[in-house]
């Protein structure tokens, strides 16, 4: 199924944390269905914050966000039967695996969100099962999840987001802290649920796999605003914006008689080099 | 240490428990609407807060250990009734995972540590930070003062329910079936740990998680004095006041009042003017009006405060302790309510 | 950012093995830190013993905590140091019928509170405390006899074996039955679901507050590691109290973030149940059986 209206739409919201530390200052954004965004920044500039108002989590002090044409208020997210189907509709895979998963097994975790969205038993049943075989974690359901790698943990939390089938999913940092194969494994998921049609937001600052995480990248600057959008190839390119929002930086060193600049972005991962 | 089980014979195991019914009752009606909004899992970890707390055993020069409870600070951040929770559920978690505190005893535990500490500790903070700004240096150390006296009060309640074991519970050849010491080497043991050592945890700890929130978390603090602005002040009404510090007058003279059972006799003869040291006195016999007047309230209810017949002398002792606690409260309540009608009225 | 001068240059520290000065016990801190670490242990063990294929594990929650409410009950009434000996025991045999390993229950059971209790309660067992016919003389006190009384140690065994079988059927019937469950149960036992709800949030809130103090202290005995100093001791607990706080407060937040993402607006979930077994009869009659016996040869053996 597909829309053609946009999925999200944010209009010039503002957030603060607890009334004092600023998260977002003026911020608009649009996400269209089906499409894969990527939102890039350094930490602290407002990603994080950001997703929490997509998911409909927090509320912005001044602004709106629209979701599926609908805008977003508390009394709009506690109605039984809009809430219900928000929160099926829109998965949020949370930095922490540790925040996200609080339940005794692996099971309950993952039954958590249909059993609670009101799914019937037999089909959360199903459903479990099957989402776990397709994470390859089935032999881990009975073990509880603070005891498990943190790849495996990232694999639970996924899965318990993915069971209700929802059409948007929200990805905080989902690559940090991963491992080198599940990292891979993790892009290639990306891969497949666009494929699915699904619409997918990431916030990340892994420069590396841009290019599978996004058709579309929005920059955060540390002031909390959006300073540049466009492809990732675009993006890549504009040293200067990256460098600005703290992204990337160019760094030299000495070889002997030579010195080399290196330009580095917040992974360490050598994008450019030169000699002289 | 919580009172493990065995030290505990099961009636008195049941009379906490009872005690406690209500309370816990309460606590769940009063906190099911913070447990269905965002701070259901905060209330959660304060639990596992105390539990952490109760687990530095601190050494006291006695040899034994001692440990803070942390009960006065979840009262201070989410009121009393949450308190109640969390520490309920600390000690339940400790009982059936750990051992530590038995599972019959489990009211009794929860009697001194989830009701008379966070109860007593939050209404000393409430009587010392009055009016005093949110993050003000007063309300902290007022938090520090009520989490002494609270844990202090506990360990009171504590030593009184080992204390009273070998009175109630023995066999026919005075073998304690139950703990063994008495109520004059309980309660000191229990006050030399906890007025030393403990209570200064409790003190250190209290102080210094408000004082950190202070700085840190001020949002935090504001969950439970939403009416308490920064810095202005607001007034709390008088009568809520006064039926606080009532309420407190009371908790504390309620505990002490199985200290009577210390002393051998009875205060002035009240049993039976037989009783009266007639050489103390310069008397050759009983006066007549005493001995006329000692039969007249012997229909009474609770005489003697024992039931009829005398079958369990000091049980009877207790409960009347817990309806005579009941009904003077009323009384007070009732008498201190109309007395705050009539001044506001006047007003 | 230049580098400062100290931290570029070596640093005079340690000179030989200085294995002179007095061995003082451990300090409260590092105690803490040990148990803290062994209760991590112990729990994540026990949560495999759980799953191990048992008599006690295979049968129903709410069997088991009624036998062991039931249980703990006879143990609080009986008179008789030797019908406590004998529930103890029987509590042993369950467990081997449990695959629990015999060790494993011992220490777990004998490690705190029975062994502190005989320390207790041994002083009580002084003719001063407890008075009665005394059976190992120990000289005179300010002229009157002092000694152990038979009373006194009759009083002493008695609590210590009251402790120990009651820690040991409440070990057993949470070594052998799934945190899950075990909510499950107590929520039959119509416990509020508010209790149970926090009950099983604080669980697992008690992993990651456990985890972090013991990074905490293990941080500091790596800087600092002879500190024995209690005053200082106290003031880094306090002190590191209110971090751990602001620290787990904000876990707390995106934890109930995360459940309001996935449809979490204050209800409970509901846990599968499992019809009654054949196994479940075996644990209840056995039970009841035990429970019989223990009370008969109380009441009938007079001493």
């Amino acid at each position: 199924m597909s829309w053609s209206t946009d999925v999200f739409v944010v209009d010039d919201v503002n957030y603060r944390y607890l009334e004092r530390f600023v998260a977002l200052a003026g911020v608009s954004l649009t996400v269209r269905a089906g499409e894969r965004v990527a939102l890039l920044g350094a930490n602290g500039c407002g990603k994080s914050t950001m997703l929490k108002l997509l998911a409909g989590l927090i509320v912005p002090e001044r602004g709106t966000v629209h979701a599926f044409g609908t805008e977003l208020t508390e009394a709009v997210l506690d109605d039984d039967q809009f809430g219900r189907a928000f929160r099926a509709r829109v998965g949020f895979v949370f930095q922490s695996s540790d925040a996200q998963l609080f339940s005794p097994t692996v099971r309950d975790e993952v039954s958590f969100g249909p059993l609670h969205l009101g799914f019937e038993c037999s089909e959360v049943e199903q459903r479990v099962d099957d989402v776990l075989a397709l994470l390859d974690i089935a032999e881990l359901a009975e073990r509880a999840p603070y005891q498990l790698s943190g790849g495996e943990k990232k694999r639970v939390a996924i899965a318990s987001v993915l069971v209700t089938n929802p059409d948007v999913l929200l990805f905080d940092e989902p690559t940090a802290g991963l491992d080198p194969r599940t990292q891979e494994w993790f892009l290639d998921l990306v891969v497949e649920l666009h494929r699915a049609g699904k619409t997918i937001v990431c916030a990340t600052h892994d420069l590396a796999a841009l290019d599978r995480l996004a058709d579309r990248c929005v920059v955060f600057s540390e002031e909390h605003r959006i300073v540049g959008a466009g492809s990732p190839a675009e993006i890549l390119a504009d040293v200067s914006l990256l460098e600005s929002a703290n992204l990337a930086h160019v760094h030299a060193h000495r070889h002997h008689d030579r010195v080399h600049t290196h330009r580095h972005d917040l992974d360490h991962h050598e994008t450019e080099c030169e000699h002289r | 240490m919580h009172i493990p089980d065995g030290y505990l014979s099961p009636s008195t195991c049941a009379v906490a428990a009872g005690a406690m019914a209500p309370v816990w009752l309460s606590a769940g009606r009063r906190v099911r609407k913070v447990v269905t909004n965002r701070y259901a899992p905060l209330t959660a970890l304060a639990a596992a807060y105390c539990f952490c707390v109760m687990m530095f055993n601190v050494p006291v020069p006695d040899g034994t250990t001692a440990h803070a409870v942390g009960a006065v600070l979840v009262a201070v951040l989410l009121g009393p009734w949450a308190a109640v929770v969390a520490v309920s559920v600390a000690l339940a978690i400790q009982a059936l995972f750990f051992g530590d505190g038995g599972v019959l005893a489990y009211g009794a535990n929860a009697l001194n540590m989830a009701f008379v500490m966070p109860f007593v500790g939050y209404g000393v903070y409430l009587a010392i930070a009055r009016r005093a700004p949110l993050t003000s240096r007063r309300r902290a150390v007022a938090a520090g003062i009520g989490g002494y006296v609270g844990l202090n009060a506990a360990a009171l309640a504590a030593a009184f329910e080992f204390g009273i074991q070998p009175l109630l519970f023995h066999t026919a050849d005075g073998t304690p079936l139950y703990a063994p010491f008495h109520l004059s080497q309980t309660i000191p043991a229990m006050a030399l740990a906890h007025l030393t050592v403990a209570g200064g945890v409790e003190f250190a700890l209290t102080m210094g998680v408000v004082t950190y929130l202070q700085r840190a978390n001020v949002p935090l603090l504001r969950i439970n004095h939403s009416a308490t602005a920064i810095p202005a002040t607001t007034e709390i009404p008088a009568s809520r006041r006064r039926w606080r510090s009532a309420v407190l007058v009371f908790a504390v003279g309620a505990l002490l009042t199985p200290l009577g059972l210390l002393a051998h006799g009875s205060a002035f003869g009240e049993d039976a003017p037989g009783a009266l040291d007639l050489h103390r006195s310069h008397l050759q016999a009983v006066p007549d009006g005493l001995a006329r007047y000692a039969g007249f309230w012997h229909h009474a209810l609770f005489h003697g405060y024992g039931f009829s017949h005398d079958a369990h002398p000091a049980v009877g002792y207790i409960v009347s302790a817990l309806v005579g606690m009941a009904v003077i409260s009323g009384v007070a309540f009732v008498v201190v309510s109309l007395i705050s009608r009539a001044r506001s009225a006047a007003r | 950012m230049t580098t400062p001068a100290w931290l570029v240059e070596p640093e005079a520290r340690m000179g030989p093995c200085a294995c002179c000065g007095r061995r003082t016990k451990g300090d409260f801190v590092e105690k803490t830190i040990a148990g803290a670490g062994r209760v991590l242990r112990a729990t994540m063990f026990s949560s495999d013993l759980a799953g191990e294929d048992g008599y006690l594990q295979r049968a129903d929650a709410r069997v088991k905590v009624g036998s062991a409410l039931a249980l703990l009950l006879v143990a609080a009434f009986t008179r008789h140091v030797s019908v406590l000996v004998g529930l103890y025991t029987s509590t042993v045999l369950a467990a081997s019928a449990s695959r629990v390993p015999a060790r494993f229950l011992v220490r777990r059971v004998w490690l705190f509170v029975p062994l502190f209790t005989a320390v207790v309660a041994l002083p009580a067992a002084l003719s001063v405390i407890t008075p009665g016919h005394i059976v190992v003389p120990l000289g005179t006190w300010f002229g009157t006899p002092l000694g152990l009384t038979a009373q006194g140690l009759t009083a002493a065994a008695l609590i210590v074996m009251r402790a120990a079988t009651s820690i040991s059927v409440v070990v057993l019937l949470t070594i052998t039955t799934p945190w899950p469950r075990l909510l499950s149960a107590l929520r039959s036992l119509r416990v509020p679901r508010a209790f149970v709800l926090v009950l099983g949030l604080a669980y697992r809130y008690l992993f990651h507050l456990l985890t972090s103090i013991t990074d905490m202290y293990e941080a500091r005995k790596a800087r600092a590691p002879r500190d024995h100093d209690l005053v200082r001791g106290r003031a880094f607990v306090a002190a590191t109290a209110g971090a751990t706080f602001g620290k787990a407060h904000a876990l707390s937040e995106e934890v109930y973030l995360a459940m309001v993402a996935r449809g979490y607006r204050g209800q409970a979930t509901a846990i599968d149940r499992r019809p009654l077994g054949a196994i479940d009869l075996l644990v209840f009659s056995a039970v009841v059986a035990v429970t019989l016996l223990a009370i008969g040869v109380d009441h009938v053996v007079v001493h």
